[in-house]
């Protein structure tokens, strides 16, 4: 996948570049800007992933100049600005995502592929597996190791996450979006607890192994052997 | 009045009030103007219809007097008439009889008048008359009066009126123009004191006077800005202090965690940057909090609203606070009454609930209730947990205040205060009531 980040910080460059390098993702950057518009403007990426602070030219201006020249290119944008009205203003000027400064990698890779894969019609899956845990979508049956768990509905979409992204590390702010309808830090175990249940579940059949917690960033599904 | 003029370099000349000043005394000059000639006309009216009564009466009585007397009678008559009643000429046969020397051509028949000068022998020589002939049975007779009085009496007029519009004028400018300086004078008061505030002398305030006039109404105005101001400065600056001193302790740890990090053994590293990384989150949580809190607080954050069911806030509380409780083996319960639409920022007004349910469970303790009880647009939180001491219900809502001296459970210390700044913002209240045994969070929106 080819990846255009504007960002103006070297150090934020550096990081992201290593970490979707690593990936495999084909990635190019502009350091202002007026570079920024231009390669959004003349070059094909799947990802613009856009500071919104950037010299010469302000973020939102270039992404309201990239979306009025009718590209739909979906944009993440990266700000120190937290504020939920920051992040209103960023998402209605035409971002598809946004997230605040300091960040984790792994948030910012999962929300890039996230993002990514939007655009491609995928065959609407039925079933997820990972390992010897299988989720039946339309039935909602999910099985471990052939027994069945029955799950609660939030416990179900918590575990849906994790699935659709095994071996990631998932940071709590992402599965507290995918699982309740609200945009703000809980700051509270309202996730652990969640993940706790479910890991309970797991163990009764053995493998409380399979979520991980990683500390200081989030919770990891391993893929079973 | 030297220092007004030079220090703003705005002369009184130069002025609204001086411009007002100016059109002001012109309409009073064109009112009195207008005035006068009425009054002017008025005047003329009545002296010319005075005239004329008077000529007709003359006229009649000669006219009478030419069929009752004989010719030598007439002329007597004529030759003895009061000068100062009319001044009378007739054409004898031979020579003009009266007080006339000289009979002016072309005089129309009355009650027709046409003015004609006369000269005289006296000091002033120069005469104005105004008559017209009379027909009588022994031919035309002049008929005659002075107007020159009248002249006078006009000219006079014309002389006060000028006079009087002249005062008017000079005395309107003048009385605009100190006005106009009595405003100035205020007004480069302000100005000064304005400076002084540009300067970073937040605590001038503009004085207000006894008057209670537009100036003190805009200077009132102004000092209540001025102390909004004020007060927000002092929030941002204890906002800061507040960062300051909040974000030491974990900072001072991070450092003491980063030094230690060399020397570490391989398998401990993990753990530690972890550890680091934790601590590193939780400074930034701190200071995300006090930013937004502070925003809220004085009004700067936009909010998002939209019409909010208290039915579908509070099912949502439940569902996720659900599983919390039960780890804690509490019981938690929903209590719904009428539904009630409240306009407000959903994530804000969540988050705030949301912190006061995670709150309740947090600090009842293992195996308390906890119920969320919703009626019309009260919302009521409530645990039979160990509750707050009357004499902390105040503080608990200032920023940074934590109940629990050991710090036990992590938090930023601003969590009860940005729940109260999001309720008003929403023009709610929040009160804290003993629930006995327990604690009662009410909120009114």
């Amino acid at each position: 996948m080819k990846i255009l980040l504007v960002e103006d910080d070297a150090t934020t460059i550096e990081y992201v570049v290593k970490g979707f390098a690593e990936q495999g993702h084909n990635i190019e950057t502009a350091s202002d800007g007026h570079q920024g518009l231009l390669l959004a403007t003349s070059m094909q990426y799947d990802l613009i992933i856009l500071d919104r602070m950037l010299p010469q030219l302000d973020g939102l201006k270039v992404l309201a100049a990239v979306r009025a020249t009718g590209c739909q290119t979906p944009v993440l944008i990266l700000s120190a600005l937290s504020h939920v009205d920051e992040r209103v203003k960023g998402l209605r000027a035409g971002g598809d995502d946004y997230m605040t400064k300091p960040f984790a990698f792994s948030e910012l890779l999962v929300r890039a592929e996230k993002l990514m894969h939007r655009g491609q019609s995928q065959p609407a899956k039925t079933e997820l597996a990972v390992g010897n845990l299988v989720m039946e979508l339309l039935t909602r049956k999910v099985t471990l190791d052939g027994n069945e768990i029955l799950l609660q509905p939030k416990e179900f979409q918590l575990l849906k996450y994790l699935m659709e992204h095994p071996n990631q590390v998932i940071s709590r702010t992402l599965l507290f979006e995918a699982v309740w309808d609200y945009h703000f830090d809980p700051r509270t175990n309202v996730i652990d607890v969640h993940i706790a249940k479910l890991r309970r579940k797991f163990e009764e059949l053995g493998f409380g192994e399979l979520i991980e917690t990683v500390r200081g960033a989030g919770y990891r599904l391993r893929q079973g052997n | 009045m030297q220092a007004i003029v030079s220090v703003k370099g705005i002369r009184p000349y130069q002025s609204s009030a001086w411009r007002i000043t100016i059109i002001f005394s012109g309409l009073v000059t064109l009112i009195i103007g207008t005035l006068l000639f009425g009054m002017y006309r008025q005047l003329m009216n009545e002296q010319e219809l005075q005239l004329n009564q008077h000529l007709a009466a003359e006229k009649a009585r000669y006219q009478q007097m030419a069929l009752t007397l004989d010719r030598r009678s007439f002329a007597t008559q004529i030759r003895n008439a009061d000068p100062k009643v009319a001044l009378v000429a007739w054409r004898n046969s031979y020579d003009l009889v009266g007080a006339l020397s000289l009979m002016p051509d072309n005089m129309p028949l009355l009650p027709q008048t046409r003015d004609f000068p006369i000269l005289t022998g006296g000091p002033d020589k120069l005469h104005i008359l105004t008559g017209g002939l009379v027909m009588t049975r022994y031919g035309p007779v002049l008929i005659a009066t002075r107007t020159d009085q009248l002249a006078t009496l006009i000219e006079r007029f014309v002389n006060a009126a000028i006079t009087a519009m002249m005062l008017t004028i000079v005395l309107t400018l003048a009385l605009g123009y100190l006005f106009s300086k009595a405003i100035l004078r205020r007004l480069v008061q302000y100005n000064r004191l304005s400076r002084r505030i540009e300067k970073g002398e937040y605590s001038t305030r503009l004085p207000v006077s006894w008057r209670q006039d537009e100036f003190d109404m805009l200077a009132r105005k102004f000092n209540r800005v001025l102390d909004t101001l004020e007060d927000n400065l002092h929030a941002v600056r204890g906002a800061t202090d507040n960062i300051a001193h909040d974000l030491r302790t974990p900072l001072s740890h991070l450092r003491i965690g980063l030094e230690q990090l060399p020397s570490k053994p391989a398998h401990e590293l993990d753990e530690a940057c972890a550890i680091l990384t934790e601590e590193l989150d939780h400074c930034l949580a701190t200071f995300d909090a006090m930013l937004s809190l502070t925003r809220i607080e004085e009004g700067q954050q936009t909010l998002e609203l939209q019409p909010l069911s208290l039915h579908a806030i509070c099912q949502d509380l439940y569902e996720m606070a659900e599983a919390m409780a039960e780890l804690k083996e509490q019981q938690l319960t929903l209590q719904l009454g009428d539904d009630a639409t409240v306009t407000g920022d959903k994530y804000l007004l969540f988050q705030a609930l949301f912190n006061l349910v995670d709150n309740a469970i947090k600090y009842s303790g293992e195996g308390a209730q906890v119920h969320i009880v919703q009626q019309g647009k009260q919302i009521i939180i409530r645990d039979n947990g160990p509750g707050i001491a009357d004499e902390a219900k105040d503080k608990v809502f200032d920023r940074l205040v934590r109940l629990d001296p050991s710090r036990h459970h992590k938090g930023t210390g601003l969590g009860l205060s940005l729940v109260k700044a999001i309720i008003s913002r929403h023009n709610g209240r929040i009160s804290l009531q003993d629930a006995q045994p327990g604690l009662m969070v009410v909120i009114d929106f």
